[in-house]
């Protein structure tokens, strides 16, 4: 197997680039990056991360005059104590969450695989200050109310680390035994995180059905002229998944191609995602601009089967949002 | 003693959620051209320009002042770039201030420029996620970049803090009713990115998670534009303004502040933005402002996200912490209230072209007085990692 490299090899781009016509001139786009290698030293700061890497200890640093224990151990010396100097700790790896953390839904290019996340400050047992924290759950997608101020988390440490913040992260303490809890060095692959189960809604009535059957209609025509406006179509430029989604009444396929979007009466065999939902109007809702579809994967009304394609999910929100500020546009005009 | 600094001259290029048409050597020159013109004078009356440009990755070069220098026309004049994160604006016009201030210049530009959507992320086929990974870079890289730091989640550490301690405050349909207000107070603005984007406060509750608790329409939008003020000091000041036919927008207050970027004992005031508390009292003690709700007339605030203007606005003495939603509740920035917020339509709705941003800001405050007759107005700037820099300023009339 090949090894990880520092930039992902997807990341990087073709050498080119392309023109855009705009008001009758011809703007060029040229495909580029800034990129620099670092080795970099870790310093004062190795004792922790190797701490993390072969120990999997967490450690802090404590000010030899007031007492406060820093963790992470960012200072050699106390800045509140004209630079008294620090020594070394080993801090809990229990603690409680400083504040109620936010939630990533929408992250930057490097976390797209990794949304939905919380990241909060934990207060580790024997500390005085708060660790940033990447936050997860057991239970499936992470929503707001899992964790607030004051929650008990646990770390957790990956199996395979680097020495890097990254190797850890916290779990709420209430997902674990008691055991577990206990266990200094707790590994990722010592819990049980829920697997995505497609949800089953049962036998449709014939109102569902043909609810069914109108809503698909409406989208078919709301995907029509979604297609035909410019800016709707620069939303899902150069985007292509196949989508089934699949109702309590039925199955329908959602087509988005480079600017194209289709609605189609039919099933896939091999779509790139299942959108699941009993019924096809949040959807609907969502592509017209009444709720976020964002919102409905939330507040799990839709279903995914894979976590990254929320991705697709803002696009689709970017759909509806795009076609009513043209509408909004148009009106001023 | 320090000498009178007023605003002679200021310009904005249109904020685009980007300009396929320009570099941002011509956006820059584009500003710093029409703010001459605004004042009537030419680069050779220039005694030292500020650059305030936040990322060199966003302009893809490490010094991204050094070609302006020339472009602008102010070869052998002092030129220094100020680079505060968020703040990076405010901060060039308070460098600016200074050095006038202490008889060292007697006209200065401030230049403020950005280009951050040239970030595209090849993998979604947007630029958003590229933009936010560039602003990620801004954070701690030893233990926060790694683990998905952004602007928008360390905004709402802080804002989430405040709600727990004030439960009942910064609720969604008073979020939802600040950027609708906001939405329609952009109309007419001529730069703005979102003119024409007005929302009702349903569509902004329904809008879409973006970092929880911020929703899409309550976040400020990515932009790409420059902005120029021209500073003199006062008898300078005034000759320019004879010449113009323009009166002088004089600095009166000025404060910063700078916080802890870590959180815990000791550290960030948690649940509090200190840094917009500490800069906005140096400035009131600077102008001689001791009930700013009475004494101030307009206020163009960064409003990186809701939440955090209406706790900018307490922290700053608007309305009291746990009731920032006095703002809409008590009619405080409603219409005929007692203090107009963001007439510009804030970086939410005009947009946020980083350097530039509090140059808009400062410009859009300057046409509120010089237009509407408004005694006083303050221009606020927030940056960095947990909104930890602060910066206050009082725009005053003659």
């Amino acid at each position: 197997m090949q090894k990880e490299k520092v930039i992902p090899f997807n990341f990087i781009p073709d050498k080119g680039g392309r023109t855009l016509k705009l008001g009758g001139a011809n703007y060029m786009l040229m495909n580029d990056a800034m990129y620099t290698f670092y080795e970099r030293s870790m310093g004062d700061f190795s004792d922790f991360f190797l701490a993390i890497r072969d120990k999997k200890k967490i450690l802090g640093c404590k000010c030899t005059k007031c007492g406060m224990v820093r963790v992470p151990p960012f200072v050699t010396h106390c800045p509140d104590c004209n630079f008294a100097p620090t020594t070394r700790v080993e801090v809990g790896q229990v603690g409680k969450l400083l504040s109620t953390p936010p939630i990533t839904y929408f992250a930057n290019a490097l976390f797209l695989d990794k949304a939905p996340f919380g990241r909060g400050r934990a207060v580790l047992k024997g500390a005085d200050t708060a660790m940033s924290v990447m936050l997860y759950t057991t239970t499936g997608i992470l929503t707001p109310g899992i964790f607030n101020r004051g929650t008990e988390v646990k770390i957790i440490f990956k199996d395979e680390r680097m020495g890097e913040i990254c190797d850890i992260f916290a779990v709420p303490a209430s997902e674990l035994t008691r055991a577990q809890i206990a266990k200094n060095g707790l590994l990722e692959s010592e819990l049980n995180f829920a697997a995505p189960k497609e949800p089953k809604y049962g036998k449709p009535t014939k109102k569902d059905a043909a609810d069914f059957k109108q809503t698909v209609k409406e989208l078919q025509l709301l995907a029509k002229e979604m297609s035909a406006s410019p800016r709707v179509r620069r939303a899902i430029e150069g985007w292509k998944r196949d989508v089934a989604v699949k109702c309590k009444a039925g199955e329908f396929a959602m087509l988005i191609n480079d600017g194209d979007f289709k609605i189609e009466d039919k099933k896939l065999k091999s779509p790139d995602f299942v959108l699941a939902c009993e019924d096809p109007r949040y959807l609907l809702d969502g592509l017209l601009y009444k709720g976020a579809i964002t919102d409905s994967v939330i507040t799990k009304k839709l279903w995914l089967s894979k976590n990254i394609e929320f991705n697709t999910i803002f696009k689709l929100d970017r759909l509806a949002r795009f076609l009513a500020r043209e509408k909004k546009e148009q009106a001023a005009k | 003693m320090a000498r009178k600094v007023g605003i002679v001259g200021a310009a904005v290029t249109p904020f685009k959620s980007k300009w396929y048409e320009k570099t941002y050597y011509e956006l820059a020159q584009m500003a710093t051209r029409e703010a001459l013109a605004d004042a009537a004078i030419t680069p050779e009356d220039v005694d030292a320009v500020i650059y305030g440009i936040y990322n060199d990755i966003f302009e893809r070069t490490c010094i991204p002042e050094h070609p302006l220098q020339g472009i602008t026309g102010l070869h052998n004049k002092p030129g220094l770039r100020v680079s505060n994160g968020g703040a990076t604006g405010a901060y060039a016009i308070s460098a600016a201030h200074a050095y006038i201030a202490a008889g060292r210049y007697d006209i200065a530009l401030v230049l403020g420029v950005e280009k951050s959507t040239d970030c595209f992320d090849f993998t979604s086929k947007s630029s958003t996620p590229e933009v936010i990974k560039v602003i990620g870079w801004s954070g701690d890289s030893f233990f926060e970049q790694k683990i998905g730091w952004t602007a928008s989640d360390s905004y709402a550490e802080v804002a989430l803090a405040y709600m727990d301690e004030y439960p009942g405050d910064l609720k969604p349909e008073i979020t939802a009713k600040i950027s609708s207000l906001l939405s329609e107070q952009v109309k007419g603005n001529p730069v703005a990115q979102r003119a024409n984007d007005q929302c009702t406060p349903e569509e902004v509750m329904n809008s879409r998670y973006i970092v929880y608790p911020f929703k899409e329409l309550e976040i400020c939008v990515y932009s790409e534009g420059a902005g120029a003020v021209i500073l003199a000091e006062e008898k300078t000041a005034r000759a320019i303004a004879k010449n113009t036919g323009v009166p002088p927008v004089w600095i009166t207050g000025l404060g910063e502040s700078n916080e802890h970027s870590f959180a815990g004992k000791n550290q960030n005031h948690w649940g509090r933005i200190y840094s917009h508390h500490m800069a906005a009292k140096r400035a009131y003690e600077m102008a001689g402002i001791k009930n700013p709700l009475k004494e101030i007339d307009v206020v163009e605030l960064h409003d990186a996200f809701v939440h955090q203007l209406e706790i900018s606005m307490a922290e700053m003495g608007f309305c009291p912490l746990g009731h920032a939603d006095g703002l809409i509740e008590d009619g405080i920035m409603t219409p005929g209230g007692e203090v107009s917020v963001n007439p510009s339509g804030g970086l939410i709705y005009c947009g946020h072209a980083v350097g530039a941003s509090n140059v808009m800001s400062a410009w859009a405050c300057r046409n509120e007085i010089n237009k509407k007759g408004h005694r006083r107005g303050l221009v606020h700037g927030t940056g960095s990692t947990i909104c930890q820099y602060g910066v206050a300023m009082i725009l005053e009339h003659d």
